[in-house]
């Protein structure tokens, strides 16, 4: 009973910081917003028992991205934004429409396929340490050209990152 | 299923609806916000409820192959922010704003 409990109050306060990411005009609290939902996500994999998972998303999300966004929001000056939402009243109706509609089609689609995996048939794992030691033995194995390729395009991503904002002129460094 | 024990107990669904409407939130996102940056987050916020979902089915089915998979979402994803502020300070540079309007002048 706790943990249904738990499961509304995280998935009440994931998806409203999740609205608030989308719908408050000022950037900042955009991202404040964005760092309460990666940690109500987290805790939802906490109350998944997928522990590592958990501390992960909290170092890499919750930690290393929040600060790029904060870094790179307090590097512009955003006091001068006025337009935070698209214009025009037909396309924000068609837009919202368009979203409830892809969510309600999900949704009905979902109830239909998976509703007889209950939690009451769920077998526990054994410990939480066994459960890491099997996630390393398959990301080292099954998954090993995954864990190189990622490897190589973090590397990539490092380089074109920092070449790209250092490049004179931007994106548009031919056009003067 | 009956209604009562649907909300008393959690199943695979309640997962995979929240991840559903985390995703839907975020593609609300993208496809309204002018921001580049608050586009980006919106970006992340799909990719977690990716993950929920990804986590939720790891758990229910006893495997581990989601949890790895999770990983590689966040490699992808934190590597994508990386990029996208890039660009996005070179917009700003060029632009002295980081409406979504000026990626329309992108050039090699």
């Amino acid at each position: 009973m706790t943990s249904t409990v738990l499961f509304y109050l995280l998935q009440f306060l994931i998806l409203a910081s999740a609205l608030g990411v989308v719908l408050i005009p000022n950037p900042i609290y955009c991202a404040l917003m964005l760092a309460v939902s990666m940690i109500g996500i987290s805790a939802l994999f906490f109350s998944l028992e997928a522990y590592f998972v958990a501390g992960v998303q909290l170092i890499v999300y919750a930690g290393a991205v929040m600060v790029l966004f904060v870094m790179v929001i307090m590097l512009f000056n955003l006091k001068n934004e006025v337009v935070a939402f698209s214009k025009g009243l037909l396309s924000k109706v068609l837009k919202v429409s368009l979203s409830v509609l892809i969510f309600a089609l999900i949704a009905s689609s979902l109830s239909m396929s998976f509703a007889d995996l209950n939690s009451s048939q769920l077998q526990p794992y054994e410990s939480a340490m066994r459960s890491v030691k099997e996630l390393s033995a398959l990301l080292f194995t099954k998954y090993i050209f995954a864990f190189e390729a990622i490897s190589i395009l973090l590397i990539l991503v490092v380089v074109g990152a920092v070449s790209l904002a250092r490049a004179k002129g931007g994106t548009h460094a031919s056009d003067k | 299923m009956p209604l009562t024990s649907s909300l008393t107990e959690i199943s695979l669904n309640h997962y995979l609806i929240l991840s559903a409407a985390l995703f839907c939130i975020g593609m609300f996102g993208v496809i309204m916000r002018k921001n580049a940056i608050v586009i980006l987050m919106s970006i992340e916020l799909m990719l977690n409820g990716v993950n929920v979902s990804f986590v939720a089915f790891s758990r229910y089915q006893n495997t581990m192959d989601g949890y790895v998979i999770v990983f590689f979402v966040m490699a992808i994803a934190a590597a994508e922010a990386a990029v996208g502020l890039a660009l996005a300070v070179a917009i700003f540079k060029r632009f002295r704003e980081i409406n979504i309007s000026s990626f329309e002048h992108l050039k090699g």
